[in-house]
């Protein structure tokens, strides 16, 4: 028997690698382990008030916290039926969208790219092609910018609160973050190019479930209470408040993040679902632009993230420029946040996380303290999937080389755009 | 000139991860602190600071440090791109070694990273009782520091 181990893919102790083993050529076991920070907080949540809950929440994860904060804000309101203005909606998503053009950034130039370009670093590339490097930076700086404005803090935001936002932001925030995006959509043939150059990274192929969120306008990460399930042809719908009919969570022994499966088959979250599931046609630059990224049927290629990463990059920046000439056409308006009236109640959110579905399920009593959470991350829902392709990924190998085979099972992993490593970051001395 | 500005790095889920992040929280509260100093406590991503970091004079990063030493001992790194490991094994985010390195490439960043020796980290939402007891120690050790990084 063969075993091959990618180790590291976090610093969680003993947590966060790939195990692949091999009896002859053929695959007998793939592990795949994951450190889920967000069931760590579900108990410590629990006799919280719901005013306290957002803020630790989106302490789960520092690249996603935006995600954390406005899913978890959402799945409280539901609890309590409190429905916020078309205002709040349209800053909640320009918000959600900065997350987005920050985490993509990050995950595009400094850690997808330097696998393709065989560079061992985002340092190292950025040593020979700086210009990659600094493209990445700046589009970083875009999103952070977005989130800091909106969001009252680069990090864990603290301006959105149960019912709206602590502070509306003023017109003249508006217009600066609107010249910023004219400037940043400059960058969006040099990343299309980027990513349309990119060698070839096809390591398997095979049906695969994909799974999104079901929007009103079909492209939203916040706005909506469905998820649509696309697999092979047919599409089934779940609304949020029945969530645990898509995700049929079970444990397994070599993970601490529990599987999900979708009637017996594992199921992929992220850009590739959301641009599968959605059957939105797209218009303008964005044809164009999934033209150039060959990203017209999918072929269940997990790579392929990267490249529907790249073409929401491009949108989000279109998307939160349309936002803010709306924002601006209908005049801002000072709201305050709308009265929340805790009663005893579940509420459920889902919403998109940049890297695919993200579940809040929360019960309160009638003071409005919680008495039970359940937090769901993409991460955790793409686990089994992972594993899938992992298989697939060495079975379609024609080569048995460790090395050639470690890096395709890297690769992949990172094409997830996993959130397993934010969840301890210690630095190593040389 | 904008001032120095400290920057704590950790996930305060995880234990001893958490410190440069709670060291961070507690410098800001103390009143030993110069005026001319901003404190900043952060989650993991260094490069989310960028705009903060743009035109001050110095930033110091507080950051866990895996260390065979004693915990809680105190590392400083003047040229942390240089001194520390910048191998690419995250799947998430990059190190505060990497971030320091790339901001270079976009801005003239001085930049200290003082580092807190951490031998383990858990899965837990608060500091070892180790590290809690040592807590007064770094804190004096990262305001001494402070006063020696502003006068360089």
């Amino acid at each position: 028997m063969k075993t091959i181990v990618v180790e590291h893919l976090a610093r969680v102790e003993g947590h966060g690698g790939i195990t692949v083993e091999l009896e002859g050529d053929a695959v007998s076991d793939v592990r795949f382990d994951v450190f889920e920070g967000a069931r760590l907080l579900e108990p410590l949540v629990r006799g919280k008030r719901y005013d306290e809950v957002s803020p630790a929440m989106s302490r789960i994860c520092s690249i996603c916290s935006v995600a954390h904060s406005l899913t978890s804000l959402k799945a409280t309101e539901n609890a309590f039926g409190v429905r916020i203005s078309p205002q709040t909606e349209l800053l909640r998503e320009l918000l959600y969208r900065g997350e987005s053009i920050e985490s993509h950034a990050l995950h595009l130039f400094l850690l997808a790219l330097p696998d393709y370009l065989n560079y061992p670093s985002a340092t190292a590339l950025a040593a020979d092609k700086p210009d990659i490097v600094l493209l990445g930076l700046r589009l970083k700086k875009l999103g952070n910018r977005i989130q800091e404005t909106i969001g009252g803090r680069a990090i864990h935001p603290v301006n959105v609160v149960p019912g709206g936002f602590g502070k509306v932001p003023a017109v003249d925030q508006l217009l600066e973050l609107r010249s910023a995006l004219i400037e940043g959509m400059k960058d969006s043939d040099t990343v299309v190019d980027l990513m349309a150059s990119l060698p070839a990274a096809e390591f398997c192929r095979g049906n695969t479930v994909y799974a999104a969120l079901l929007s009103p306008n079909l492209d939203s990460y916040y706005a909506g209470d469905e998820v649509m399930i696309a697999s092979n042809g047919d599409r089934s719908i779940i609304r949020a408040a029945e969530y645990r009919e898509l995700t049929n969570e079970q444990s397994v022994p070599h993970s601490h993040a529990r599987h999900s499966t979708f009637r017996g088959k594992p199921f992929m979250v992220g850009s590739l679902a959301r641009i599968t599931v959605k059957p939105r046609r797209p218009t303008g630059r964005l044809v164009v632009v999934r033209e150039r990224l060959q990203l017209q049927a999918p072929v269940g290629n997990p790579m392929d993230n990267n490249k529907a990463q790249a073409l929401e990059l491009v949108r989000d920046m279109e998307r939160a420029l349309e936002t803010i000439e709306q924002l601006l056409r209908e005049g801002v308006k000072d709201e305050r946040p709308v009265g929340v009236h805790p009663r005893a109640g579940t509420g459920t959110a889902i919403t998109e996380a940049p890297r695919g579905l993200l579940i809040h399920s929360y019960t309160y009593d009638a003071e409005g303290r919680i008495t039970s959470a359940d937090v769901i991350t993409p991460t955790a829902l793409n686990a089994a999937s992972m594993e899938m392709h992992f298989r697939r990924a060495v079975e379609q190998c024609a080569e048995r080389d460790d090395a050639v085979l470690s890096k395709r099972l890297q690769m992949i992993a990172r094409a997830y755009d996993p959130c397993i490593s934010c969840s301890v970051h210690l630095v190593r001395r040389r | 000139m904008k001032p120095l500005l400290v920057i704590g790095l950790g996930n305060p889920l995880m234990g001893d991860d958490g410190v440069g992040c709670a060291v961070a929280g507690r410098l800001a509260d103390d009143p030993r602190l110069p005026e001319e100093v901003e404190v900043v406590s952060g989650g993991c991503d260094l490069l989310r600071y960028a705009a903060q970091m743009e035109g001050r004079s110095r930033v110091m990063v507080l950051d866990a440090v895996y260390e065979s030493a004693e915990p809680g001992c105190i590392l400083v790194f003047e040229d942390p791109g240089a001194e520390l490991d910048a191998t690419q094994d995250h799947a998430h985010h990059l190190s505060a070694g990497q971030a320091i390195q790339l901001l270079q490439m976009t801005m003239p960043l001085r930049a200290t990273l003082v580092g807190i020796g951490v031998s383990s980290a858990g899965f837990e939402p608060w500091l070892s009782p180790l590290m809690e007891s040592r807590m007064p120690a770094i804190l004096d050790r990262v305001l001494q520091e402070l006063v020696w990084t502003s006068s360089m």
